[in-house]
């Protein structure tokens, strides 16, 4: 097989450009495509079609806030996603918590999305906070959830000549009184997510309404899952044990998981008691403490705090 | 295809004509005779290539040469000839902290990355500083001591 094209624009505009004529795989951390294109020691991976490489694009690794949206370019890495105190709190947890050191200064948050593995670390807080992508071609622009954007299984609503430019977020953040991450990794690095849930909450103002709640989770099934439906179970009435269940047996019923299903499920509804629970017990004693820890209490070393 | 691709290999201006596919971790041992760069696991879990590219740690099995054009990479070799980076080596050679040697240079990366941005790292910041970092031979403690070793002895140098 005769060796592909191999494009490195300096611009956004030349990349969008090469991508009007050439169909590329559109290459930016390379910590996915790299592993699934290797051969062997000293052997050039193998590409079945023009690659671009977009690693370094100055106008795609910015993160900044406007209109109250955290707006993070498609070639952000994990470490900077980590890092940045504008990005919100649960995507902060998940990219700080993917891989290993090395890996987060190469894994870019658009490549976690197009990679649509069920596993993928920022999906779960993406798909939480209602995050869209923006995607580019040479004539157009457009924006789309990016729970409609992972249509399935390694499957993205992404058409030829089109890029993820960047990744938009909105600031709830503020109208959460209590978050939950929980990663149930095999060890604190490294580690592809076994389970992963995500949840946050908040009250009406002084009262014990719930006002918003949101859960999703990943490795439950083909594309991570969430569920308006299943949070409104609770949303506009008090907690108590019975919705709590509820809720909990709601959210068993959308999810899918294939390998270990009954620890995944039992893992998920779990959470889920424990977050609600915690944070109806938090409210009544006046405790405004955000972050609910699980029963062991664990938190990675290093992760963000929330603010 | 091959391009022109050019970078700076430990403060040196150099380029090289090859497919700009090539894993940045070939081009590295094989054209630039970079022999600290080892190669474990091929897929960015071990950390035995750790480099530095603009003065962040990543793992060249994953990285294309092409995105190396006109970027910063810092291997062992350059790193060990630096003050700070002769303290980890020598910090490492006298805690005991080398069995079979093989994960070494990655963890000479790891520590110099971790002690550049935090001169006086708690034993959790130093594990998950190398916990990307895989030795099957050391069980790590000795690693971690000598890793500590080289904060004590370079508190001057980390903290310039």
């Amino acid at each position: 097989m005769e060796e592909v094209t191999c494009y490195i624009p300096r611009t956004l505009d030349e990349a969008l450009e090469i991508l009007s004529k050439d169909d590329c795989t559109i290459l930016a951390g390379g910590s996915d495509l790299m592993v699934s294109h290797k051969r062997t020691i000293g052997v050039d991976p193998r590409f079945s079609k023009s690659v671009m490489i977009i690693r370094n694009l100055p106008e795609i690794r910015k993160i900044y806030t406007e209109g109250g949206e955290c707006h993070i370019g498609a070639a952000s890495t994990s470490s900077e996603i980590a890092e940045n105190p504008l990005v919100p709190w649960h995507l902060r947890q998940a990219a700080s918590r993917m891989g290993a050191v090395a890996l987060r200064n190469s894994a870019t948050i658009a490549g976690n999305i197009a990679n649509a593995s069920p596993k993928g670390d920022t999906p779960g807080p993406l798909y939480l906070l209602d995050a869209r992508v923006k995607i580019r071609s040479a004539k157009e622009s457009r924006e789309e959830p990016v729970s409609d954007f992972i249509v399935k299984f390694r499957e993205i609503d992404l058409k030829p000549g089109e890029m993820i430019t960047e990744v938009v977020v909105p600031l709830s953040e503020d109208d959460f009184d209590y978050v939950f991450w929980h990663k149930v990794g095999t060890r604190k690095a490294n580690a592809i997510s076994k389970v992963t849930v995500s949840m946050a909450l908040k009250f009406e103002d002084g009262g014990s309404v719930v006002r918003d709640f949101r859960v999703s989770a990943t490795a439950t099934g083909s594309k991570t899952n969430r569920s308006r439906d299943v949070e409104n179970i609770i949303i506009g009435k008090e907690i108590s044990e019975d919705l709590i269940e509820e809720v909990a047996e709601a959210f068993d019923g959308i999810i899918s998981p294939r390998a270990m299903p009954e620890f995944r499920r039992e893992t998920c509804r779990r959470c889920i008691r424990r977050f609600l629970s915690e944070a109806e017990r938090r409210r009544a004693a006046g405790d405004r403490r955000k972050m609910i820890d699980t029963y062991d209490g664990y938190h990675m070393p290093g992760a963000p705090e929330v603010r | 295809m091959e391009k022109t691709i050019s970078f700076k290999l430990n403060g040196r201006d150099v380029s090289i004509t090859r497919n700009p596919l090539s894993r940045l971790l070939d081009v590295l041992r094989d054209d630039f005779g970079m022999h600290g760069v080892k190669e474990g696991c091929s897929e960015g879990e071990c950390g035995a290539c750790s480099i530095l590219l603009n003065g962040r740690m990543v793992t060249p099995c994953l990285i294309p040469l092409g995105a190396a054009d006109g970027q910063e990479i810092m291997t062992v070799e350059g790193i060990s000839a630096t003050p700070e980076g002769d303290c980890v080596v020598q910090a490492f050679a006298d805690g005991g902290a080398v069995q079979c040697g093989f994960c070494i240079p990655g963890m000479v990366v790891a520590a110099y990355s971790l002690l550049k941005k935090n001169p006086d790292p708690t034993d959790e910041d130093i594990r998950l500083g190398i916990s990307g970092n895989l030795c099957r031979c050391t069980g790590y403690d000795l690693i971690v001591e000598s890793i500590k070793l080289a904060a004590r002895r370079g508190r001057d140098l980390w903290k310039k």
